[in-house]
């Protein structure tokens, strides 16, 4: 009887909990009201609507690799697009597909991989939905298709006052600049037309080299060479060659596209050990930064020569990095500088960051060309980018302290007329913001106008509005 | 005490145990935030364990293993309820010196139940019979957490410690003598 009792109200209390939204960044869980699977247009349609009438909040979903709380906001409904992902229409002799958004990179390369097709704009990894890529405006390896932006050939989007338009450079043209990059503040992507390219054959080119002598070489042999079509290279975070030392990675057009066929099988994810165990060494001790950044070099160096398609350089992998350590997270910090500020702006990175105490694991660089077509846009000009990744405790305090270095460097760039990318941590100010950003003003002024129930919303917008 | 029932409420509890024991490790890492408190919070479990043992030792004389069986399946049955609504840190260490108590009371019982049936029955194979009544408690156990493994795919962790809540008040049923009516 007793124990009955106390079951029943167990499980009242239980029910009435909130449920906890998280990120990739796991640095800010928040209580929200409930999380609903998106299914069809039309209830998508339903939601938004009713939220318009009874003052509800929505946010929108993907697979959550934002690391700001751009997918949740306290006490929202959260709509998981995730399952919103069917592959629509696909026209491999017009070189289109039409997904719905919540559809990952991967998924499509399995479809499209066979007929020797492949993306235009991705991240390194194929992991991301569609809906989350095009929110954040994303770039990658490729330097030749210039922004995700380009490969939009339309799409239809659930505007925040519930009603479905098509959005293209004809139709609602004024809705896409807000759209791409908007971070879901315009609406919910319902499902997109994406312009596709060949898949290619490529063999890696790798190259040892200091620091100074980059900007040169990326102008010369890199960009100049229209054979070259991806790239990417590392700079040390090891002590003994902090900020000096750098190894390229260039995806040049192979000589025989015969091979193709050989290659072309997709890569899946593996187990690698090594990685994970040298990863895990160079989070605790300068020595194993040293280990790590040697072994990670010689490896990447001896790749020089190998054959890889476009599709497989676009799905590297990523699960080697993934971290579970209580207390403890793993966020990505980047920095967008001008190609022909790179020099000084190294300088200024070490100068900056052997005074502090600060646990980087990894800085990638790949480059981004201009383009100001997003409202938010942060490529004012041909920019490198600078991907940091770094390893920090979850609790307040070390939060500051990451903050503190975070603006310092996003200060750095900011006076050599870079910016700094938006779905990590909002660690910038309010100023930063609009100094990296300078139409925010606009684009959340305008958000107001089509948005005047402020039905989507998430804690990127609570923070900067 | 029968010794059958004894080992078929032994063998519940245990089972139940087994099948919380991974999610309730889950449970108390996510709540916690740092190595420190997961070290204090298994720390206070044991601690607590430790300051009751001579207490429950004497209670075990006095009132008889069966009725310390009974205050443990019962007492495990509300803990159960309580960890799916425990947030924050402090509800954590309360409950850790509550299972603490009760572990103790378990290790106590089953082990003064065993060696009274074996001095009772002047066994000359001790040895035996506690092989014999590991067999089946582990048999049960090594059968629930296979269970549990296709479960979790259809239950939330919520429900998983209710289903637990509801096994440990099942064996304190069997203890209590009226699952033997039930059963017949
Ligand atoms: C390990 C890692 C590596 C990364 N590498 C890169 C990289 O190489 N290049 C790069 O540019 N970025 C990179 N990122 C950032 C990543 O591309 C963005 O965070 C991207 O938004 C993640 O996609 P997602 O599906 O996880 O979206 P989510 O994080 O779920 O959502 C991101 C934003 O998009 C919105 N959104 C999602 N779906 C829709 C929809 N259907 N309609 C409207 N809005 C929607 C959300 O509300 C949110 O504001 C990386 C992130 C991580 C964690």
């Amino acid at each position: 009887m007793i124990y009955g009792l106390f079951f029943i109200l167990s499980v009242t209390i239980f029910q009435r909990q909130p449920i906890f939204a998280e990120d990739a960044g796991k640095l800010l869980p928040t209580a929200i009201k409930e999380i609903r699977p998106a299914s069809t247009a039309v209830s998508l349609e339903k939601w938004v609507k009713s939220a318009n009438e009874h003052h509800g909040k929505l946010s929108v979903a993907g697979m959550q690799h934002s690391q700001g709380g751009h997918t949740y906001y306290p006490g929202a409904t959260m709509i998981d697009m995730k399952s919103y992902n069917r592959i629509l229409d696909y026209k491999p002799d017009e070189r289109l597909i039409t997904v719905q958004s919540g559809v990952t990179w991967e998924q499509i390369q399995r479809k499209i991989n066979p007929d020797g097709l492949a993306l235009r704009v991705t991240q390194s990894q194929a992991i991301f939905t569609v809906g989350g890529s095009l929110s954040a405006n994303i770039h990658g390896r490729d330097i030749r298709f210039g922004s995700i932006y380009n490969t939009v050939q339309s799409l239809r989007l659930l505007t925040p006052t519930g009603q479905i338009i098509v959005v293209s450079r004809t139709k609602n043209p004024e809705w896409l600049p807000n759209v791409i990059g908007g971070y879901s503040l315009y609406g919910i992507i319902l499902d997109v037309t994406l312009k596709l390219t060949s898949d290619e054959l490529y063999q890696i080119e790798t190259k040892e080299m200091s620091a100074e002598k980059y900007p040169a070489y990326f102008a010369e042999q890199v960009l100049r060479d229209d054979a070259v079509r991806m790239h990417m290279a590392r700079i040390s975070v090891a002590p003994d060659t902090f900020f000096n030392e750098m190894y390229v990675i260039n995806y040049r057009l192979a000589e025989n596209q015969l091979l193709l066929d050989k290659h072309r099988e997709l890569h899946h994810e593996r187990i690698i050990a090594l990685p994970k165990a040298l990863l895990g060494f160079s989070r605790y001790s300068e020595k194993g930064k040293e280990l790590f950044w040697q072994i990670q070099k010689d490896y990447m160096l001896n790749k020089g020569g190998d054959y890889i398609t476009r599709n497989n350089v676009m799905r590297s992998e990523s699960e080697f990095m993934e971290y579970e350590q209580a207390g403890r997270t793993e966020v990505l910090s980047e920095l967008f500088i001008p190609v022909s500020k790179f020099t000084v702006f190294v300088r200024d990175l070490k100068a900056i960051l052997r005074k502090e105490q600060f646990n980087l694991l990894n800085i990638t660089i790949r480059y981004v060309e201009k383009d100001e077509q997003a409202t938010l846009s942060y490529a004012k000009e041909d920019m490198f980018a600078l991907v940091l990744l770094i390893n920090q405790g979850t609790g307040q305090h070390e939060i500051m302290e990451t903050r503190e270095v975070v603006q310092k460097m996003i200060d750095a760039a900011l006076v050599h007329g870079g910016s700094y990318y938006l779905p990590y941590y909002p660690y910038a100010s309010k100023e930063q913001l609009r100094k990296a950003y300078p139409n925010i003003d606009e684009f959340f002024k305008q958000k107001q106008t089509i948005d005047p129930n402020e039905v989507f919303v998430n804690l990127f917008y609570k923070e900067y509005k | 005490m029968d010794y059958h029932r004894f080992l078929r409420a032994q063998s519940i509890m245990i089972s139940a145990g087994s099948v919380v024991f991974p999610f309730y490790l889950l449970f108390i890492r996510n709540v916690g935030e740092s190595f420190s408190q997961f070290g204090w919070a298994y720390g206070l479990f044991t601690l607590m364990s430790a300051c009751s043992f001579p207490f429950i030792g004497r209670m075990a004389d006095a009132v008889g293993e069966r009725n310390l069986l009974l205050l443990y399946t019962w007492g495990m049955a509300l803990v159960m309820l309580l960890i799916p609504i425990a947030g924050g840190i402090w509800a954590i260490y309360a409950i850790q010196i509550l299972m603490g108590f009760l572990g103790a009371v378990q290790k106590t019982a089953e082990k003064s139940a065993l060696s009274r049936q074996a001095y009772e029955k002047r066994h000359t194979d001790i040895g035996k019979s506690i092989g014999h009544y590991h067999l089946w408690t582990s048999v049960w156990s090594a059968a629930a957490i296979i269970v549990t493994g296709y479960l979790i795919d259809f239950l939330t962790i919520g429900s998983i410690f209710y289903l637990a809540s509801f096994m440990y008040a099942y064996a304190g049923i069997t203890l209590a003598g009226r699952a033997k009516q039930l059963a017949d």
